[in-house]
């Protein structure tokens, strides 16, 4: 960590062979939002949305869960308007986890960072993550290699969803909706720092909890609100 | 089909406009302090929070199969074989049925 970051900007990282470890090191990972890729496919073709709609959603939104969200709401009949702050409300996040390459993208021409913050997912920013925590070196084109990756993994499994949803069955039926549901756990899983993080988590899921089923809130705000609770509460105790 | 592409233009330009957000925001921001471990324990307390939620809109089946795919989670720490098995388990127990 300490090279990674004495050298950040100044020693260049070989462009090819950070793209291919990006690219290789994300590869499980690819396979995993594949699947829900798939299920995400059928889904949009169900409400109606056509193949080129949907491989041009993923290209020009590239972030999973909230397109989920935002065709769920679209199929509810909520608007789009509402559907777009439901898709916007969970991409808070990644507000943070830009945030978070500030050493990977400063000093990078314009299009290097418009790039590189299109390209940044949950995925390949874990996996940059575990591995400058290891010790290894993963710069702006390890970021960008994972990142395209994931993006032809995504596009080539929603459109590959869209296109078969009328001859495969309902993906309920296959349990195939419960994929986002075990990749967050995995996701998850992957973030846990040891015990620190038991008890914002703690907070976190029990606001959320009490705000939906007690007081009844829209699941949009009541889980922004309790990821800062959370948070704030990591951040005011001083053992970061 | 309107309303599909104002959801894609949208949700894309507001999505972009978070992610350059966050790299012109981090750039300003302190590194250390309260606020930094803040922003560093965030998408931790996000997910947790999107799980916990997941969980008590599903039934106890779902509350089963996320039981086993914590389990795979937390010993092999694969996506891939975590979302496997979570689905695998929810498969089976609608199949059979469980509970009642």
């Amino acid at each position: 960590m300490e090279k990674a970051s004495l050298t950040g900007g100044t020693a260049p990282e070989p462009v090819a062979a950070g793209l291919w470890a990006g690219a290789r090191d994300v590869a499980p990972l690819v396979l995993g939002a594949a699947v829900y890729g798939l299920a995400f496919g059928v889904l949009a073709a169900n409400s109606g949305i056509a193949v080129p709609d949907v491989g041009a959603m993923g290209a020009l939104v590239f972030a999973g869960s909230s397109q989920i969200v935002a065709v769920e709401r679209l199929a509810m009949g909520a608007g789009a308007g509402a559907a777009i702050l439901a898709g916007l409300a969970l991409n808070l996040r990644l507000l943070l986890m830009t945030a978070s390459l500030r050493d990977v993208l400063a000093g990078r021409p314009w299009w290097q960072v418009a790039l590189g913050v299109h390209m940044t997912t949950d995925e390949n920013w874990a996996i940059l993550q575990a591995r400058r925590a290891a010790g290894q070196r993963a710069g702006y084109w390890y970021l960008v290699g994972g990142g395209l990756c994931l993006f032809l993994g995504w596009g080539i499994s929603t459109m590959g969803g869209a296109w078969v949803s009328g001859t495969i069955p309902d993906p309920r039926s296959l349990g195939l909706d419960f994929a986002f549901t075990a990749a967050f756990i995995a996701v998850l899983r992957a973030m846990w720092r040891g015990r620190e993080s038991l008890l914002p988590w703690l907070v976190s899921a029990g606001v959320v909890v009490v705000l939906t089923k007690a007081a009844g809130m829209d699941a949009t705000w009541a889980l922004i609100l309790g990821g800062l609770c959370g948070a704030g509460l990591a951040g005011m105790r001083g053992d970061g | 089909m309107g309303e599909t592409w104002t959801v894609i233009l949208g949700l894309a330009a507001a999505t972009f406009g978070v992610r350059l957000s966050g790299y012109l925001l981090g750039r300003s921001l302190p590194q250390r302090g309260p606020l930094a471990r803040m922003l560093n324990a965030l998408p931790g307390s996000l997910i947790a929070a999107l799980v916990a939620y997941l969980l008590v809109s599903g039934g106890p089946r779902e509350g089963a199969a996320a039981l086993a795919a914590a389990g795979v989670a937390v010993v092999t720490r694969s996506l891939p074989l975590t979302i496997l098995i979570g689905v695998g388990a929810i498969w089976l127990l609608r199949q059979s049925g469980w509970p009642g």
